[in-house]
């Protein structure tokens, strides 16, 4: 062995190729089969899309950097099925680009957290959590209630969701700043574009306790609210299995 | 460049390389060195005979053990949860009465209510139950919806304005924004509704009491009753005892009857098992009332108020329910 | 520094800076509706301050001719100074950080400083900042000493450092305003990451063009390290960066993973992040920088190479223990699992190696807090690397995950290991870079080596303590088989090791603040003694280098 490492490292040249080849093996054995092992994501035909709000909530809640605390991602344990609720499933993040599985937990897991608590409470909760939590050491978001949320690019937004493989319609591109608007505004006009698009089972309400302006609180409550609930697969999993 | 040579500290002989100064010794590799790959890389085999491990273009290796995550963690909940059905199960099928009446499946009660509550009640309703702005005390014994056990599983199961089917709907109108009564009358009856629970009110507020009286008469009674005590089968509050869910300061009441309330309280079915709804309606019965719960075989003091509907009696029943605020009971951990 | 290049090399980089300054400026336009935008200015700014630079000494005479039988070292200099400058500022937002979870309204109602948006300033500042520039830094002059050969031009080098550091400008300053792809160590958007490809070709090509240049027959064990780090990175980067931008004028983009394979693919990346960042680069600053201090040959030049091609071939297999018990596949996490414990053994050879060549040094380690420095290193990098092995077993991961034990874990070798190696070999370089016998004061030098001992042993047990205790209160059953403890419960018990926790944080931070004072007066030192026309003490190496290289 001595003797072809003192010719190896002869060569410049070869040095390079045989770290390229030798550090190549591991990631290719257990990434590509990830996309050929059918079984490796589930079916899960109810599965629907983020809707544009939901969209733009999920980039606040990556732009906040909530994934630094918050898992997402209940691990097949007892204990964590016990206190969060079914284990997650790969499905559920099926469309999730990039996925948001975290790898702290200096606040709890996320997974199903969509419907646990009110609206109200998630609003008052991200202006201070400490008014409502007084153990909590979460960061205060008071700016989200504030700040207008955009709207006019969320098309483009899903569009490059869909070039990266996320079935969204050219019908659903289209409206997508009116479907955000009408998810936060049940009374307005808008709000039956987004059940007719998305299903019945969107939330279609006044996420941040008031109507009219659209604000980043909308979108991110919208969000939290449908975590755990675009696919029912991993209850029935739970449910199958008992 | 270098010459090979001999290190004199360790006697070994260089490679005959230098780089800088920088000289290497020919020391061969350590037996134990191999020795530790040897072994790992053979546990590493022996852990891919048995687990599951090498990916076959569509399919992978399972391992002699058949080892699948998913089952082994279904299984295990299914065990704890056999290992629990000795209490859980009487929890279930048992009236209210008789489990509090059981000193020993009140001891699961106590054991398992306060990280259940803590998990899932506690964000809205505060560790000990006691409520925060816009959320109610738990401990007062000033319910909403009755505090019998039943009603407050039903709660509990469906929730208030929430999404359920069956939840409970209440809701305290606009009357300032809506344009019911005008901002004017908003202030005096925030007054009448303030000097209700006998708190102390300025001068312009006494002034005004005549007033409110009046228009609490009109617009109110329907929903809180005659004299404000509430009615229960619309989950409109006491408005004479010194309990508040958004405040009951003249800002608070004023914001209240102006812009209106509908406090919303999320459905646990379908989250949380029956068994779980029914034990955390016994943990909640027990929260305020440091553990005296059960032993006449009712909900304690609370439920037999009801009954009576002796309301005065009732806030003073809070004074006590203090107790479980400074930690001598309510429920909580030692 | 400009003076030290020629005319033509002048105008090559006016040119490139000119470049930049254009596609800062389309960015700024075609972004003026997005953060993309307030990026456009940073880069127009950025290369506007590079062009001032050069054109204010653009008429400077030209260097003379014999600077080409001397090794080029000004990159390097201006690396340690980058390096820990991003260390000051790197730390200081990790105590900042750390302080935010004992005292969460230390925000001041700001946006940008949410702990969500510092963290990563803290990561990356630390890792990119402060590790990349002394990576840079010392591979520059390990390079170009164990190859007897000279940078082969003087411009390149310069592109690498300043493009780097425009990297981690861009880096640190989108945290602030919002914009991250929210990958782990990642986090930088795709014009970010694409800037960085060409900074990093062009690193590649350096070393190689070096390398191919060398006047010594073999390439040295460091530049292996080098080697891999620069490689696997690269690939690394450009593998888990594929994204589709929502357009030209938006900082956002879409990564082209989703779910499942998203998650393997940033764990393969973070964890070989981890391997061949902060740990095969540093293990080629240890394996010059620690013989040479301790004036010992290396124990064992074929322990090196097992270790290095361990290292190299078992680490990319490990990344799938970040996912254990999760969605993944559990196939791949037996892969991880099993490949994270074989690799203690690659791991330990290289810590054992660097060990066992201060054989007949050992005295010196006592008196020397800069050789010391690199001993307590590669003691944490075992100790780590061992801990690391440990937690990638699946049970030992079922209680360790998702809890401060992986921050203990994480700090065991990034204060330990990481920061210590790179102290060590800057405070052997600097004297050297900067033509003085010794460094200013070694005396800081020892108070430094005993604040960061300290903090880092406060923070390690602090973290393993929290985390210890709140992966068993998650898991804890009572008598009636419920949970024990809720997740609140567990959030008070951690508050006085995050207060510890900071503590420890103050003291490594207090360390980087002695060191950056030191290294400074060091380079005032050599200032001075320049201007009174002494004779400064020339690199003991550089009379071996061929002229005309
Ligand atoms: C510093 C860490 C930290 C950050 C950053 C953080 N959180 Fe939290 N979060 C916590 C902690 C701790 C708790 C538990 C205490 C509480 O309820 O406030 C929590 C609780 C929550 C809960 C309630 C979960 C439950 O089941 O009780 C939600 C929802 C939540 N956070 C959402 C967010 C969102 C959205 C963001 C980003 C905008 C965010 N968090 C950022 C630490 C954090
Ligand atoms: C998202 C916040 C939230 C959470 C979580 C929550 N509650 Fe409530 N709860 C409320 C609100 C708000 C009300 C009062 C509704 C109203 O104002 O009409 C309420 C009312 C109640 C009542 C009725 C009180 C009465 O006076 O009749 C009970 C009992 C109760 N909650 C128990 C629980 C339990 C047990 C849990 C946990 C399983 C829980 N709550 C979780 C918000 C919450
Ligand atoms: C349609 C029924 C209804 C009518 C009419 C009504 N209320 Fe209410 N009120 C409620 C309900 C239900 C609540 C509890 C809301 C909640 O908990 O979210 C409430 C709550 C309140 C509260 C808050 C109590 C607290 O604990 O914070 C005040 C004060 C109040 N009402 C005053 C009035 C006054 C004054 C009027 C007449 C001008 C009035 N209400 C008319 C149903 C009504
Ligand atoms: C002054 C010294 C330091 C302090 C006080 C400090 C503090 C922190 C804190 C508070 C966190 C967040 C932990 C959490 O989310 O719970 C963190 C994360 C991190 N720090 Fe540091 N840090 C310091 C130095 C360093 C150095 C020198 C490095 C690297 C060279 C480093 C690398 C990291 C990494 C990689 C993480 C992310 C860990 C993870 O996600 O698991 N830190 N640090
Ligand atoms: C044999 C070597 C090592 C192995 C097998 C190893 C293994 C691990 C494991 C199992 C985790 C926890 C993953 C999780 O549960 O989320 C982890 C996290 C981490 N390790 Fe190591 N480790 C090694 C060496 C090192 C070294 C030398 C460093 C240097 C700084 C380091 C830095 C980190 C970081 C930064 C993380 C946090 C990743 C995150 O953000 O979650 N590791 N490592
Ligand atoms: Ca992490
Ligand atoms: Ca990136
Ligand atoms: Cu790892």
């Amino acid at each position: 062995m001595p003797n072809f490492h003192r010719k190896l490292e002869r060569s410049a040249i070869g040095f390079v190729l045989a770290i390229v080849g030798v550090s190549a093996i591991g990631g290719f054995v257990e990434i590509a089969p990830l996309f050929t092992i059918h079984e490796t994501v589930e079916q899960a035909p109810d599965m629907r899309v983020y809707t544009p709000l939901e969209v733009a909530g999920r980039n606040i809640y990556i732009r906040e950097g909530c994934y630094a605390c918050h898992s997402q991602m209940i691990r097949t344990l007892r204990d964590e099925v016990e206190r969060y609720g079914p284990f997650s499933l790969a499905v559920e993040s099926q469309y999730d680009h990039p996925m948001l599985w975290g790898s702290k937990r200096t606040g709890p897991d996320l997974a199903r957290v969509g419907g646990k608590y009110s609206d109200a409470w998630q609003v008052a909760h991200l202006i201070n959590p400490r008014d409502v939590v007084p153990q909590s050491v979460m960061p205060r978001y008071a700016w989200l209630k504030r700040n207008g949320l955009k709207t006019d690019d969320l098309g483009l937004h899903l569009a490059a969701q869909r070039r990266v493989g996320v079935p969204y319609t050219d019908d659903m591109i289209a409206n997508a700043g009116a479907d955000a608007y009408g998810q936060a505004n049940p009374d307005s006009p808008y709000a039956s574009g987004v059940t007719a698009r998305y299903g019945e089972a969107t939330n279609v309400r006044a996420f941040d306790g008031s109507a009219g302006r659209l604000t980043e609180m909308d979108a991110l409550v919208a969000y939290l609210q449908v975590l755990g609930r675009l696919t029912d697969a991993a209850q029935k999993t739970a449910a199958a299995q008992e | 460049m270098g010459t090979e040579h001999r290190d004199p500290v360790t006697g070994r002989m260089t490679t005959g390389h230098e780089w800088n100064g920088i000289e290497e010794l020919n020391t061969p590799v350590p037996r134990f060195v191999l020795f530790f790959l040897a072994v790992t890389t053979l546990f590493a085999i022996i852990y891919w005979i048995f687990m599951p491990a090498w990916p076959l273009f569509s399919t992978y290796t399972k391992g002699i053990l058949g080892f699948d995550q998913r089952e082994v963690v279904t299984r295990q909940v299914q065990e704890a949860a056999a290992a629990r059905a000795g209490w859980m199960d009487k929890i279930a099928n048992k009236s209210f009465a008789e489990i509090a009446g059981d000193e020993a499946l009140m001891r699961h009660v106590r054991e398992t209510g306060p990280t259940l509550f803590a998990d899932n009640c506690a964000v809205c309703h505060g560790v000990k139950g006691t409520g925060g702005p816009g959320f109610p005390n738990l401990t007062a014994g000033a319910w909403l919806w009755g505090g019998d056990p039943e009603t407050i599983a039903q709660t509990i199961r469906a929730g208030i304005n929430s999404t359920d089917g069956g939840t409970r709907v209440s809701q305290m109108l606009a009357f300032g924004r809506d344009g019911i009564l005008t901002s004017d009358q908003v202030n005096s009856v925030a007054a009448y509704v303030r000097s209700l629970s006998g708190q102390p009110l300025n001068a312009s507020e006494q002034a005004r009491l005549p007033a409110g009286k009046e228009v609490f008469k009109a617009n109110c009674v329907s929903c809180h009753g005659e004299n404000g005590k509430g009615i229960r089968d619309v989950g409109a509050p006491d408005l004479t005892d010194p309990h508040w869910i958004y405040g009951g300061d003249a800002q608070s009441v004023y914001t209240t009857i102006y812009g209106g309330r509908q406090g919303h309280m999320p459905h646990w079915q379908g989250r949380l098992s029956p068994a779980d709804i029914k034990l955390l309606t016994l943990y909640v019965g027990t929260l305020g009332q440091d553990g005296s719960l059960g032993k006449d075989g009712s909900l304690g003091k609370d439920a037999s108020l009801g009954k009576d509907a002796s309301l005065g009696q009732d806030a003073s029943l809070a004074e006590d329910a203090s107790l479980g605020k400074n930690g001598t009971g309510g429920g909580g951990k030692p | 520094m400009v003076s030290g290049l020629t005319v033509s090399e002048r105008r090559l980089a006016l040119v490139i800076a000119g470049l930049i300054a254009v596609c800062g400026l389309a960015m700024a336009i075609v972004g003026r509706n997005d953060l993309i935008g307030a990026h456009g200015f940073i880069v127009l700014a950025f290369s506007l301050g590079v062009i001032a630079l050069v054109a204010t000494r653009y008429l400077d005479p030209e260097p003379p001719e014999d600077r080409l039988s001397q090794y080029y070292d000004d990159p390097t200099k201006a690396g340690i100074v980058l390096a820990m400058i991003w260390a000051v500022i790197g730390m200081f937002f990790g105590v900042w950080v750390a302080a935010l979870l004992a005292w969460p309204d230390l925000t001041f109602d700001a946006a940008w400083a949410s702990f969500g948006r510092l963290r990563p300033v803290h990561t990356s500042g630390v890792i990119f900042g402060f590790g990349g520039n002394a990576l840079i830094a010392t591979s520059l002059h390990v390079l170009q000493r164990t190859s007897r050969a000279r940078l082969p031009d003087q411009f390149s080098p310069w592109f690498v450092l300043i493009g780097y550091n425009l990297f981690c400008v861009l880096a640190a300053s989108g945290y602030f305003m919002g914009v991250t792809q929210s990958k782990e160590y990642a986090e930088p958007e795709w014009y970010a990451d694409l800037w960085l490809v060409i900074v990093w070709v062009v690193y590649f090509l350096i070393y190689i063009r070096t390398l191919q240049r060398r006047k010594e027959p073999h390439i040295y064990v460091a530049n292996w390290y080098y080697m891999a780090f620069i490689l696997v990175v690269a690939i690394l980067h450009i593998v888990n960066n594929l994204a589709v931008p929502v357009s030209l004028g938006h900082a956002k983009s879409y990564s082209l993973f989703s779910g499942v394979q998203d998650a393997m693919t940033q764990w393969w990346y973070g964890h070989n992040a981890v391997a061949f960042f902060l740990t095969a680069g540093f293990l080629g600053m240890m394996y010059y920088y620690l013989p040479k201090r301790a004036g010992r040959p290396i124990f064992s030049y074929r322990l090196s190479i097992i270790s290095f091609w361990g290292i190299t071939f078992m680490y990319m297999w490990a990344g799938s223990h970040h996912l254990h018990y999760t969605a993944l596949p559990q196939w791949v996490q037996t892969l991880g699992m099993t490949f994270s414990i074989v690799l203690l053994v690659p791991s330990w050879a290289s810590a054992g190696n660097a060990l066992a060549t201060l054989n007949g040094a050992w005295h010196k380690v006592r008196d020397d807090a800069t050789l010391r420095f690199m001993m307590v290193a590669a003691v944490f990098y075992g100790l780590s690397t061992f801990e690391g092995s440990f937690m990638a077993i699946r049970a030992v991961n079922s209680l360790s995950h998702y809890t401060d034990w992986t921050i203990g874990h994480v700090h065991a070798g990034a204060l330990g290991w990481v920061a210590m190696i790179t102290f060590g070999s800057l405070y052997a370089l600097v004297p050297w870079m900067w033509k003085q016998e010794r460094i200013y004061s070694p005396a800081l030098v020892e108070v430094h080596f005993w604040l960061a001992l300290i903090g880092t042993i406060i923070y390690v047990f602090a973290m393993w303590n929290s985390g210890i205790i709140q992966g068993l209160m998650w898991r804890t059953y009572n008598d009636s088989g419920t949970l024990a403890y809720s997740f609140i419960d567990s959030l008070v018990a951690m508050r006085p090791y995050y207060i510890a926790r900071t503590v420890g944080g103050l003291f490594f931070f207090a360390g980087a603040v002695v060191a950056s004072y030191n290294i400074w007066m060091t380079i005032r030192m050599s200032r001075r003694a320049e201007a009174a026309g002494r004779d400064t003490v020339d690199v003991p190496a550089s009379a071996a280098l061929v002229p005309g290289e």
